[in-house]
């Protein structure tokens, strides 16, 4: 192995990466992107508010007491219906997914039920719904807590079972601080793999891994600058993501010794992957087509976006064979729960797979001499 | 250390095979120290698995190559450093300037003081140096290839069809830039199809077909040794003149509308053309004896023409 050799042709292709303007603008300014989308709608789930449409049809005092409960759930801004239309055809013509609908002689049946202690006195409030909405359910469901609660209330006792939240962590953590360890390890992984597939690939379709073969650069060369190469993209795009994410989200991540390991154990994984999928493609469109076929259930089911828990169970147990799954919960265990031992354990595992990834690859990935 | 060995180039028996298909069939043949040895033949004669053998980039089946006296097999490590290789449909990265793309593979080769202005000289891409490979017209980048692959001073150059896809004058540019390696005194070896490169560069040729040599000697000579006949070629003859030849039963081959090629067997069969010419009372403003061409020999050798020719018009 020779460093000169090894350094020339890192310094090549970094120039390459920096004037290719559309490489350099997926490696990280997409990753950022992605973080100030899906941050700024997760930023604070408790925060979270819904327009509901509310037709008051007795217009009462009592029943004005419902839109005043509902609006210090701080879930809701009411919007009136007016109580002339038909609830069914507003919702329809104005793309409404649900109008609460309280019924005339609401106060009638209040006063009946509460003064007079009439069993038999009740109100039926109905939701007017859009049942392919998918935000609809939360809506329902928080406005079934409020009924709950007042229906409670009118009983007259105090409630028997109570709920109490105890987190088992010391701190209260947001939804973008388990996001960014996942979309580093995404990130990271993406450039790899299609870093390694795409360039090595082109190079090979060009004949230039062919010409490199006639001159003293051996493959041992040749794969650890592509190695240094990924490594300097992904301390790029890491910092650049990190930064963003402290500045614009306020995070509150750990950044220690671990972050590094697991994106160099993220890195050789996936350049592995990519010289696997470089012997196995002939041309460059095949090459992309492989890799996104490893990329996509990656990014979608190792818990990157979307937490296993929603997942079912049998694609659960399909993302903890993913090494990403190992990445991003390595990852979180070092940056968001700082549990060294589960980022110990993770990081040995991913490791294991690391070395048999990579070996594998370099036994699959042919200098173009040996043909 | 370097050993100086009267062969630049020693191929013995070599055959290379690809599953079921002889690439190469049990091939021998030197190369001496400071020639020019040209591979001529057709797409698919095995030229470049030959080359791509010699210059380390594939291993035969069976045969030896030796290269400055070490076998191909065994001394990848130490042939590389010294030899330069332009291959078939050379390329480089597209970003990269002329310039660095020279500094990268000197680097490569550690030859920290390459003359690298002065290749640039050599194949006239000095006032290129700050343009990205991608820019480069075809001939820039065939020149930049044929640079690359003297960057480290190399004892042995193979040029895989350096002209292949060039335009008559980018090809005219890169003979140039060989004419100037031969005059060095740089072993070459090249392949090629176009049979007037082979003439002109070359010191020996060897024909090849199917992946067998039929036949390998100067240009010169191998004209000599299989021409046994003169090519008389008339022009601007009239057609009284082409009646008469086609009576005597001459074998014609006319180029076009006005100029006739006649293959004669005898000298004095010229003085019966010419007489019987004169009886007829046919037009003869002008004509000329010779003997035939390497390409004539090499369609006479191998039954088959050239697909791409310095008068074709397509590149492949």
């Amino acid at each position: 192995m020779n460093l000169r050799v090894v350094g020339a042709s890192l310094i090549v292709s970094l120039k390459i990466f920096y004037r290719e303007k559309t490489t350099m603008f997926f490696t990280t300014t997409f990753p950022i992107l992605l973080i100030l989308v899906f941050g700024t709608i997760f930023v604070d789930q408790d925060k979270v508010n819904f327009d509901l449409c509310l037709q008051d049809l007795d217009r009462t005092e009592t029943s004005a007491e419902i839109a005043k409960a509902l609006a210090l759930t701080g879930k809701f801004r009411i919007i009136e219906v007016d109580p002339a239309v038909d609830a069914v055809r507003y919702a329809g013509e104005n793309k409404v997914n649900l109008v609460l609908v309280i019924p005339k002689d609401y106060e009638k049946s209040y006063v009946r039920y509460l003064q007079f202690d009439d069993p038999t006195a009740f109100a039926t409030i109905e939701y007017v719904y859009d049942p392919s909405s998918s935000s609809v359910d939360k809506k329902i469901e928080i406005l079934e807590l409020v009924f709950a609660r007042l229906n409670q209330g009118l009983s007259g006792k105090p409630q028997f079972a109570r709920t109490e939240e105890i987190s088992i962590h010391t701190r209260k953590y947001r939804f973008i601080d388990f996001f960014i360890p996942g979309i580093i390890a995404m990130a990271v992984m993406t450039a790899s793999l299609f870093g390694t597939v795409n360039v090595n690939t082109e190079l090979r379709q060009k004949g230039i891994i062919r010409k490199l073969s006639t001159t003293p650069i051996t493959h041992t060369d040749w794969i650890l600058s592509n190695i240094l190469y990924q490594f300097v993209l992904a301390a790029i795009s890491t910092t650049a993501m990190l930064l963003v994410s402290y500045a614009v989200f306020d995070v509150t991540l750990l950044i220690n010794a671990w972050l590094p390991l697991f994106i160099v154990l993220d890195v050789f994984t996936f350049v592995g992957i990519g010289m696997i999928l470089t012997r196995v493609a002939k041309e460059a469109q095949s090459a992309a087509a492989a890799a996104n076929a490893v990329i996509f259930p990656m990014m979608f089911l190792s818990g990157s976006f979307v937490p296993l828990e929603m997942m079912p169970r049998y694609l659960q147990t399909f993302a903890r064979a993913l090494p990403l799954y190992y990445v991003n919960e390595g990852l979180r265990a070092a940056m968001v729960f700082h549990d060294n031992m589960t980022a110990l354990i993770y990081s040995a595992i991913i490791g294991t797979f690391a070395v048999m990834v990579f070996i594998l690859g370099i036994t699959a990935a042919r200098w173009e001499g040996s043909k | 250390m370097t050993t100086k060995v009267e062969h630049a180039i020693e191929v013995e028996h070599l055959t290379k095979r690809y599953g079921n298909l002889v690439a190469v069939s049990d091939i021998s043949f030197n190369v001496m120290q400071g020639e020019v040895f040209a591979f001529l033949g057709p797409n698919g004669a095995g030229k470049t698995t030959t080359v791509e053998i010699a210059d380390t980039i594939s291993k035969p089946t069976s045969g030896k190559v030796r290269i400055l006296g070490m076998d191909v097999t065994k001394g990848k490590r130490d042939i590389v450093p010294r030899i330069g290789v332009l291959p078939q449909g050379f390329s480089s990265f597209d970003r990269i300037t002329v310039r660095e793309t020279m500094q990268y593979y000197s680097r490569l080769f550690r030859r920290r003081n390459a003359d690298i202005d002065g290749l640039l000289d050599l194949v006239n891409l000095n006032d290129k140096a700050k343009e990205q490979y991608m820019k480069l017209s075809g001939g820039l980048k065939q020149r930049l290839g044929i640079a690359i692959a003297l960057v480290n001073d190399p004892e042995i150059v193979f040029l895989d069809e350096p002209t292949t896809g060039l335009d008559p004058r980018a090809r005219r540019e890169v003979w140039e830039v060989l004419l100037g390696l031969k005059k060095k005194g740089t072993t070459v070896f090249l392949t090629t199809h176009y049979i007037e490169e082979a003439e002109l560069l070359a010191d020996t040729v060897a024909i090849i077909s199917k992946g067998k040599i039929i036949a390998m000697d100067s240009p010169v000579q191998l004209i000599e040794r299989n021409a046994d006949y003169l090519v008389l070629t008339m022009q601007s003859v009239d057609e009284r003149a082409f009646e008469v030849l086609v009576k005597m039963g001459f074998d014609l081959d006319r180029n076009n509308r006005k100029n006739i090629n006649v293959r004669v067997e005898r000298a004095e069969d010229i003085r019966k053309i010419l007489n019987s010419m004169k009886d007829a009372g046919a037009s003869l403003p002008g004509i000329d004896v010779r003997r035939p061409s390497l390409e004539q020999v090499f369609l006479k050798l191998t039954g088959e023409a050239l697909e791409d020719t310095y008068e074709g018009k397509g590149a492949e």
